[in-house]
């Protein structure tokens, strides 16, 4: 039996066209692994398969091959989504409801009885800041507004498994500060968060792993503190020689200096070497590490 | 769970329904009918077996109670069974595609609901909504023209019955076809039309004697038989309202029948798509 939050098997999702059976193939053989109590990042550009994936996560699609289990328990069961929130990015709230009334709806269908509903809904709204709007009806609330109740919805069961698309997305500034110290206390509760996100930089501060899907597949995957990890040094020195500073690849970066990018320590001391040789005066030599951002580019264009 | 679920499906189906204005239309078009029985329509039992009828206080009018009682029962069943019932198709014909939309389905099946169960639940509050629709006016009639009569007829509340079934038959058409397509037109358009055609169908015995070919005669035949007998049922419902005997109860069998093969297919349909 699986310890894994989420396991991915060798996914694979084909969609045929309605009259010419045309097929795409959206997801090709994904697999990786959450770790119970960690918060995750899928990311990948447009079409990559990454929505795809979290609805075969969450049995909104049949995957055509392979498998998913959520606490090992298979996506497709129903008990497996028993401990699962869900915030999908482009949600449409019936917005009949109120605040309070779309919450109520929806807690009573992940299975809360009506003494837990009254007692976590107004928690909830208070917690994402909408507790003087549970009676306001949600076509009154904003964009933002929108989002914090979706959270609040798909938090109201008090899941172990949270799985957020672009969960920041039309939050103003202050709302994403908020939402993110809402996701902290989670991840420091044990749960597990899986963020499918186009905010790199959101994905490198929160998540603690990541996988990139590009093209249906998994591209690179790994934890984030790794893949921006070491990049390689950066050597700036002043009264370079011009042959030198060709020879290294140099960049001039103002003033008299010289900016080298070298991959390696053992080119970097090298480097060093011609550069004490040539008489030039060495400022700084330092490691670099990547962005995600860098990361992700580096994984889908390597050219 | 299960009953905490289904309870919410059902409310949910109710506030969606009641956000749409046709529906408490249909319900006000009920309330006004009886309201005009309770205050405008005065009754006045003469000699126990005749009435003399006035509206806005004038063209008296003497007649049978009983026969007074039949008509207007039969009246109402008619009218419930047939614009009441376009009524509550055109109305519900949105419930299943506004379920389906992007943003919302994706929410839904996230939880720990089944898909059968999704469906089935807003059906049911789909059926219970047109129920308490049908009750109000049927109901309300009955008590009305009790009390002003003193002629109870048990037999009329049976429109209550036919129009529920007739109208859960059709759902299953208003369902199918909001799960295949999606589309609200096309879901009040499939079973309207079934309402249309039914009454040209029951013309069965006629119309094969003038049907020249075999295979034309063995076509109107099986859709008579396949699909649901709207007018047949019709029929019934005015024979029980009026206290006549039924001639054959097998409009009802075929028609529960096909009633189950849709919903049938419309589930397995559910269960099989991807959103």
């Amino acid at each position: 039996m699986s310890e894994y939050a989420i396991q991915a098997q060798e996914l694979v999702k084909i969609f045929r066209t309605r009259w010419s059976r045309r097929e795409v193939r959206a997801v090709d053989g994904i697999s990786f692994t959450v770790e119970p109590g960690t918060t995750f990042g899928l990311l990948g550009p447009n079409g990559a398969g990454k929505t795809t994936c979290v609805k075969i996560l969450l049995s909104s699609i049949h995957p055509t091959a392979g498998r998913a289990t959520l606490f090992g328990k298979d996506s497709r069961d129903l008990l497996a989504r028993l401990p699962i929130g869900y915030l999908p990015e482009n949600h449409r709230f019936p917005t009949y409801f109120t605040g309070a009334g779309m919450l109520d709806l929806y807690g009573s269908l992940s299975g809360m009885d009506s003494a837990a509903r009254a007692r976590r809904i107004p928690e909830l709204l208070e917690l994402v800041g909408l507790d003087k709007w549970g009676d306001v009806r949600l076509g009154k609330y904003s964009k933002g507004m929108l989002q914090r109740v979706g959270l609040a919805q798909a938090l109201l069961h008090e899941p172990k498994l949270l799985i957020l698309d672009e969960p920041t997305d039309g939050v103003d500034p202050v709302g994403r500060i908020q939402i993110r110290q809402i996701l902290q206390a989670l991840e420091a509760k044990g749960v597990t968060v899986f963020i499918n996100s186009h905010q790199l930089a959101e994905v490198e501060t929160f998540c603690r792993d990541v996988a990139i899907l590009h093209k249906g597949k998994v591209a690179l995957t790994g934890r984030v503190k790794d893949l921006t990890a070491t990049k390689g040094f950066r050597l700036t020195a002043r009264q370079v020689p011009e042959a030198l500073q060709s020879e290294l690849g140099g960049v001039a970066t103002g003033g008299a200096a010289v900016s080298f990018q070298i991959a390696t320590l053992e080119e970097a001391n090298a480097a060093l070497d011609k550069l004490r040789a040539g008489r030039s005066l060495i400022e700084s030599l330092v490691q670099t590490s990547s962005t995600l951002e860098e990361v992700f580019v580096r994984t889908i264009n390597p050219s | 769970m299960i009953a905490i679920q289904t309870l919410a499906l059902i409310r949910d189906t109710f506030r969606e329904a009641m956000a749409r204005k046709i529906f408490w239309g249909l319900f006000g078009l009920s309330t006004a009918m009886i309201l005009f029985f309770l205050f405008l329509l005065r009754i006045d039992v003469v000699e126990g077996g005749t009435a003399t009828l006035s509206m806005f206080g004038r063209s008296d009018r003497r007649m049978d109670v009983d026969q007074l009682v039949r008509g207007v029962h039969g009246g109402i069943a008619t009218f419930l069974y047939s614009f009441g019932m376009f009524l509550s198709l055109f109305a519900s014909a949105g419930l299943v595609p506004s379920l389906l939309e992007p943003g919302r389905i994706e929410v839904l099946l996230s939880k720990p609901v089944a898909r059968w169960h999704l469906l089935l639940g807003r059906y049911l509050g789909n059926v219970l909504l047109v129920s308490a629709n049908s009750v109000w006016l049927v109901g309300g009639v009955w008590v009305i023209f009790g009390l002003k009569t003193g002629v109870w007829t048990p037999q009329f509340l049976l429109a209550i019955t036919s129009t529920v079934f007739l109208f859960s038959v059709l759902l299953t058409v208003v369902f199918l076809t909001g799960v295949l397509f999606e589309s609200a037109a096309l879901a009040t358009m499939i079973p309207v039309a079934l309402m249309i055609i039914s009454p040209i169908l029951a013309q069965e015995k006629t119309v094969v004697k003038l049907l020249s070919s075999d295979w034309a005669r063995a076509v109107w035949k099986g859709l008579y038989q396949v699909l649901p007998k709207v007018f047949d049922i019709g029929h019934i419902t005015l024979n029980l309202v009026r206290r006549e005997p039924v001639e054959s109860w097998m409009p009802v069998a075929t028609s529960a029948a096909f009633a189950i093969v849709v919903l049938a297919l419309a589930l397995w349909h559910f269960e099989r798509r991807d959103f």
